[in-house]
């Protein structure tokens, strides 16, 4: 599994987690591997004097290098705002519990599930989507396309960007390295020769 | 004139070409229907019931209704109604946010009368069972009886005696079922629709709406899978077309949860089988008797065809559907033919164990000698073979002693995936040299507006990227449903006459004003170019240009002989399986496939590997598991719904049989073949492997470790 929570784990978790409540917060928390420590913090931040906050706030994000502002609730998750709020469709909500990956979009450089993650969580954060992806001769996308890495297309979205995410990170990556890299994506139309082939082919193509 | 072949020669049919739409999937900026956001759309959520078996004794709106956001609801089942499975549904609210949607669905007080529920099929056979449905939950089918089993099982060589179970799968199409509806007007809805068939959707929109469905429009410009389980506007569609009504036409979007989706969305029924065959010592399967039973929840549907592909002279069957409080069954890619596939090719690999023969042997020979497909099964065994190395790799059942062993099974699978013939595409030239094709068909994955573009652009000398291939439009001419396996061979041939009447009607009608007036048959279309007596003469382009105001349209119908059906198919696996933990690693899986002829070899060879992996998760991952205290699935999600990730997925080799004569036959669909032999061929990989039967499907740890224990070898 990917490290999806780890932007979260940044100087202002705290702001955060005042923001929001800790019951989301908790909700939000429980997707890493981190889960007993998150838990043990949150419940003693629930012991000291922590404001809960209900109704709607207006946020602004910053999406693609745009500045979006919309009014969400505190337990908005950031795909909820992106897909409904913002018309940022790209990140597609399918298990909406952080098992999929079809809702994977950066945040910080980092992949992360964004139906687990809320979006008062991403403020002051660059949140990328597949939408700002280079398409060219040498993309991921590209490399999707050529190898027919799709066919539905609705698991597509998470996987191209957990690929740009990989390469991102190791633009070298083995098959093991590719297979493990996205393994925090399920396909059910069964793309995924073609996934992992585009994934070595646009290692290749962006280096070259 | 329609054609009744396709060209000897092509440039671009039976190629490998990227699918047209693959760049927007690719980048997001494909707008799927769940995308979708019409001005002032309202959520809708549906209530659905958390018992599998319970009378509505109360149902309260009033704190809902009074709610921040909600703008109107509606009930389907109300007091007096009875819910039958956990997820059957109850109400949907529409509010302004999908947030404040989900506290009115929250907010709405149920009262139940709980009653006894049956949710497995051991609760629902056991004596004394609640009634799922009036009349009983087991409804036994029409004996089959073919000659004289008895006599037959009396004069054998030998005979297995065995029983073999594969359990409910779900589809999980990742863009769950659903669509957004809007009134445009006192007399129109445009609905945009996540299904296998625009056309159906918008009569089911029409009818339970009461307006023409010519007052429908059913868009679905691309769709997030399906397998079977999306022919319809289903009660949610409707219910968002009623809801959108009640609040004056504002759009109302009506998506599952992806819990609900598991639990209504539709399954693959399950399948049991009692089952006896007896052969000869060289081979020849002299007698099955099998009774079989299965369940598609609160519907029938569990038929699955059984002998299947081997010819037994002589067999009885009885097969019974066992209802359940469970979703209902839908149609799944192959609909009964993996569980067939399961049961069949399990029994004659034990036979031959037990005969000592060869499992490859054995299949060559139960072949049916009068089928056509026997020649094709030869061929394609042959090949397979040779590609997983069964000469050099093949140990005889239970001879491996190590913890660690390995196996080789391999199954045969069959297919019809013929085409409908009353269906139409048209083709549209402008001046301005836009070549648009139309058709009421729709793309689940598979490719159709790809394929479509492809012949086209064989007609007329062009790129497929030149083509503008509009389908997903229920008022487009009349396409066929994503279903079947019949898209490709449904839609290829009216394209093909639609296009080739469509350039013959441009020749003719430019012809005259061509330098030296030359006649309509003395001219040709290649690489962009019109060409006169084989001579290049000016671009496409300019070509075009000389129609002049009025557009060139043709509507395309079927004609014999581009399409056929009946195709067969072999997989053979390669597994390693790990005695002590009972895990079962996939080393490798060869699928040998014939289809007539193959339009895109690209997008064919993807549905192929995708058919061969949605039965790997079959043979290796999936399970609905029901808990029979609550009666409630509890696994509805896809963590522990298990399917297959990247790491899971072996080399797979996937061979196209297609010797000319396949091509011949003409187009032939492939959506279904391939995925029905794989789960087999891993059962008998690791039975192979092993020295035992696995009996139950899927291929866990712990089915393994059971049937090791059982026999006593673990």
């Amino acid at each position: 599994m990917r490290d999806n929570a780890s932007s979260l784990n940044s100087s202002n978790r705290r702001d955060f987690l005042r923001g929001s409540g800790v019951a989301a917060a908790t909700a939000v928390l429980t997707q890493t591997a981190q889960v007993g420590m998150d838990e043990a913090s949150a419940e003693a931040l629930a012991a000291q004097d922590v404001a809960v906050q209900s109704g709607s706030m207006k946020i602004t994000l910053q999406v693609n290098g745009q500045s979006m502002t919309s009014e969400v609730e505190p337990r908005s998750t950031l795909l909820d705002v992106l897909r409904h709020r913002l018309d940022v469709t790209g990140p597609k909500r399918v298990c909406d519990r952080s098992s999929c990956g079809a809702c994977t979009i950066l945040i910080n450089g980092q992949s992360v599930y964004s139906c687990t993650t809320l979006a008062v969580a991403a403020q002051g954060k660059e949140i990328r989507t597949l939408e700002s992806f280079d398409t060219g001769p040498k993309s991921v996308a590209h490399a999707f396309h050529q190898n027919d890495g799709l066919m539905c297309g609705y698991c597509t979205p998470g996987f191209v960007t957990a690929c740009q995410a990989l390469l991102e990170k190791n633009p070298n990556p083995t098959l093991e390295e590719v297979k493990k890299g996205l393994d925090g994506n399920i396909c059910r139309c069964g793309t995924y020769v073609g996934v992992i082939q585009a994934a070595l082919d646009a290692a290749k193509a962006i280096k070259v | 004139m329609a054609a009744n072949s396709w060209p000897e020669q092509t440039k671009l049919i039976n190629t490998r070409i990227p699918r047209l739409d693959g760049i927007a999937k690719a980048s997001g900026k494909a707008k799927y229907p769940s995308d979708e956001r019409p001005d002032g759309m309202l959520f809708g959520v549906v209530l659905y019931s958390l018992h599998p078996h319970a009378r509505i004794k109360s149902l309260d709106t009033t704190v809902a209704e009074k709610m921040a956001g909600v703008k109107a609801i509606e009930v389907i089942a109300g007091p007096g109604k009875i819910v039958r499975y956990h997820g059957d549904d109850i109400a949907i609210v529409a509010a302004e946010t999908e947030e404040q949607a989900r506290d009115a669905v929250r907010a709405i007080k149920v009262e139940y009368e709980i009653l006894p529920h049956a949710a497995t099929e051991l609760q629902a056979m056991a004596a004394n069972a609640p009634e799922v449905v009036k009349g009983g939950n087991v409804r036994k089918g029409r004996a089959q009886i073919t000659g004289k089993p008895d006599d037959a099982f009396a004069k054998a060589d030998g005979m297995i005696e065995a029983a073999y179970s594969v359990p409910v799968v779900t589809h999980v199409c990742l863009e769950t079922h659903g669509l957004t509806a809007r009134w445009d007007d006192k007399n129109h809805i445009t609905a945009w629709a996540s299904t296998q068939a625009v056309t159906a959707t918008a009569n089911e929109l029409a009818e339970s709406n009461e307006i023409p469905v010519s007052n429908v429009t059913v868009l679905t410009e691309v769709m997030g899978g399906g397998f079977g389980s999306k022919f319809g506007a289903d009660i949610w569609g409707t219910s968002a077309a009623r809801l959108s009504k009640k609040v004056n036409g504002r759009p109302v979007k009506i998506f599952l949860d992806r819990i609900q989706e598991h639990l209504a969305g539709g399954n693959r029924p399950s399948a049991s089988a009692k089952i006896k065959l007896a052969g000869t010592k060289d081979g020849k399967i002299t007698a099955m008797v099998a009774q079989t039973h299965g369940t598609g929840g609160v519907a029938r549907g569990a038929q699955f065809p059984l002998p299947y592909v081997y010819s037994i002279a002589n067999f009885s069957r009885e097969h019974s559907d066992v209802f359940v409080n469970g979703g209902n069954a839908r149609a799944m890619r192959a609909p009964g033919h993996p569980e067939g596939c399961i049961i069949m090719e399990s029994a004659i690999d034990d036979l031959a164990a037990k005969l000592g023969l060869d499992p490859v042997e054995i299949r060559k020979a139960n072949l049916a000698p009068a089928d056509f497909r026997t020649k094709i099964y030869l061929d394609e065994i042959a090949i397979g073979a040779e590609l997983i190395g069964w000469k050099q790799n093949f140990k005889p059942r239970g001879t491996q002693k190590g913890i660690m062993r390995r196996g080789l099974g391999l199954a045969l699978h069959q297919w019809g995936g013929g085409g409908a013939n009353d269906k139409q595409v048209s083709c549209t030239i402008s001046s301005d040299s836009t070549i648009e094709l139309k058709s009421a068909t729709q793309d689940i994955g598979t490719g159709i507006r790809t394929v479509l573009a492809i012949i086209a652009a064989e007609v007329f000398g062009l790129k497929p990227t030149d083509i503008k291939s509009n389908i997903g439009n229920s008022t487009f001419p009349p396409g066929q449903s994503s279903g079947g396996s019949t898209t490709t061979p449904s839609m290829s041939p009216p394209c093909y006459n639609a296009c080739l009447e469509a350039r013959d009607e441009l020749f003719k009608k430019i012809a005259p004003s061509l330098p030296g007036s030359p006649s309509a048959t003395d001219l040709s279309l290649a690489d962009g170019q019109l060409l006169i007596k084989g001579q290049p003469a000016m671009s496409f382009k300019d070509a075009c240009r000389k129609i002049g105001m009025n557009s060139i349209s043709t509507l395309g119908k079927s004609s014999p002989g581009l399409a056929s059906n009946g195709v067969g198919g072999v997989q053979f696996v390669d597994v390693t399986v790990d005695t002590e933990t009972g895990v079962v690693k996939l080393n490798k899986i060869v699928a040998v496939q014939d289809s007539g002829l193959i339009i895109d070899k690209l997008t064919w060879e993807s549905q192929v590997l995708g058919g061969v992996i949605g039965g790997l998760n079959y043979g290796m991952f999936e399970e609905r598991i029901v808990d029979p205290t609550s009666g409630r699935m509890l696994n509805p999600d896809m963590e522990l719904y298990q399917l297959a990730g990247a790491s899971d997925i072996p080399e797979i080799i996937v061979h196209a049989y297609e010797p000319a004569d396949q091509k011949k036959r003409g187009v032939i669909g492939i959506g279904e073949p391939p995925t029905i032999g794989t789960a087999a061929a891993i059962g008998n990989a690791v039975s192979n492997a092993i020295g035992v039967r696995v009996t139950h499907w899927p291929m866990t740890p712990m089915n393994v470790l059971n049937a090791l224990a059982q026999e006593g070898k673990a």
